[in-house]
């Protein structure tokens, strides 16, 4: 027995960067955070990655598939069962695990999750939870970020109640507001979707109505954003795409003359700071909702901080109790 | 120690294999299982997504595999099953049975 207060199943062969970055954030994560690491992939290419002997908190899983990012998700969790991804999930079920953490293929760790840890009553099909940043104020919670493209009315009123009580878990709030993404604030607006879900998002505590795309990364309007899959990828999408090119424009500014260049020295480290509201490394990732289980999908790209991160998020998700006070919240409204 | 040893059972018929399939179906898409019918469609009629029918199929393969073994349910076969009579009907023939009536 180590004391930690959760045990971590991490996707050691998951992600762009696996297993390196993986395993370094792993073993970071086991030597500075309050959890027990279970590092899963392929022993052979995990243990030249890490200290003899490797820290008390972090335990070596061989597993000998590989699910790679581009693997059709099904398929590959089907036929891969001694994948890294499939045997985290199923340490979660079988109770080696409090949680698990993947940077691999989503789609794959959204069907093993939901395969091993399976649904919670009431749930038709998961939907994963991304944290928007909102400059001096905790994060949006934008739902469902692309694990099922179509949704009906009656899966947004899901994603509402769910949300609005991952929120609470997660970012402690008492009685977070709730907003249907659509193209106006007035009822009426949006597809025949958007008008149905409205209505049945009535009677969901802190529903705020309509929001629209220029209400996020704001306080104050809505702290669950609720749309479908598709929608809310390409919202996704489209933020990060815009923050990218802002960050160009601003600093092909700060390098165009010399004046700017020497104005860059002072104001480069103050933007830098300010740019960390917006790193994805730092928010912990997405988390798979409606699945018996707390399951962080980092992004493909993760590095040892974003896996840090990604534990951090899982562990913090475990001590407040997500799951069960989701699975409440579904119960309660029948 | 000794060898494992394994009792092949007598292979499910298609009204026992149709009944094992309303039961888990019913229980994957929290429907009642009188709208599983045997010409009930698993996307048009019941909903059914496609990580729904491998949740389906990796329970029955869980359940019939303690009767038949090896019993498995190929990928590449999945395509093919539209209505819950064809689901059935691969069953049985799988187990080695009969049609479903």
């Amino acid at each position: 027995m180590t004391g930690a207060s959760c045990t971590v199943a991490v996707d050691a062969m998951g992600g762009d960067r696996a297993p390196g970055e993986i395993v370094a954030g792993a073993l970071e994560a086991a030597t500075t955070l309050d959890v027990e690491v279970l590092l899963h992939g392929r022993i052979e290419e995990l243990r030249p990655l890490l200290p003899d002997p490797v820290p008390a908190r972090l335990t070596l899983v061989d597993t000998r598939d590989v699910i790679a990012m581009d693997d059709e998700p099904l398929a590959a969790v089907r036929k891969q069962k001694d994948s890294s991804i499939v045997r985290c999930a199923r340490a979660v079920r079988d109770g080696a695990a409090d949680a698990m953490v993947s940077a691999g293929n989503t789609g794959a760790v959204t069907a093993a999750a939901v395969l091993r840890m399976k649904r919670f009553r009431g749930v038709p099909s998961p939907a994963i939870a991304v944290p928007i940043p909102v400059p001096g104020h905790h994060p949006q919670v934008l739902v469902d970020a692309g694990a099922v493209v179509d949704a009906s009315p009656e899966r947004l009123l899901l994603y509402a109640r769910m949300g609005g009580a991952y929120a609470c878990a997660r970012y402690g709030l008492d009685a977070p507001t709730i907003g249907l993404l659509s193209n106006g604030e007035e009822p009426g607006k949006g597809d025949t979707l958007r008008r149905q879900a409205h209505e049945l998002l009535r009677s969901v505590p802190g529903f705020v109505g309509n929001v629209e795309g220029s209400d996020f990364m704001h306080p104050g309007r809505a702290d669950v954003i609720v749309t479908d899959g598709f929608t809310g990828n390409v919202a996704l999408k489209s933020m990060e795409g815009a923050l990218r090119s802002l960050a160009t424009v601003v600093f092909g500014v700060l390098d165009a003359t010399p004046e700017t260049r020497d104005a860059a020295t002072v104001i480069t480290p103050r933007l830098l700071d300010a740019a960390q509201a917006y790193d994805p490394d730092l928010t912990g990732g997405a988390v798979l909702l409606g699945v018996d289980g707390v399951c962080v999908i980092s992004h493909g790209n993760s590095s040892a901080r974003a896996i840090v991160s990604a534990v951090q998020l899982a562990a913090d998700c475990v001590q407040a109790g997500a799951v069960r006070r989701m699975q409440e919240a579904v119960a309660r409204a029948g | 120690m000794p060898a494992e040893t394994h009792v092949e059972q007598t292979p499910l018929g298609p009204d026992e294999v149709y009944g094992l399939v309303r039961d888990r179906l019913a229980a994957i898409l929290e429907i009642d299982e009188a709208r599983i019918t045997l010409d009930a469609r698993f996307v048009e009629d019941l909903d059914a997504d496609s990580l729904a029918l491998i949740e389906l199929v990796e329970e029955l393969e869980e359940e019939l595999g303690e009767r038949t073994v090896g019993f498995h349910v190929d990928d590449e076969d999945l395509a093919d099953l539209h209505t819950v009579r064809e689901a059935v009907d691969y069953v049985v023939a799988r187990l080695g049975g009969g049609a479903a009536s």
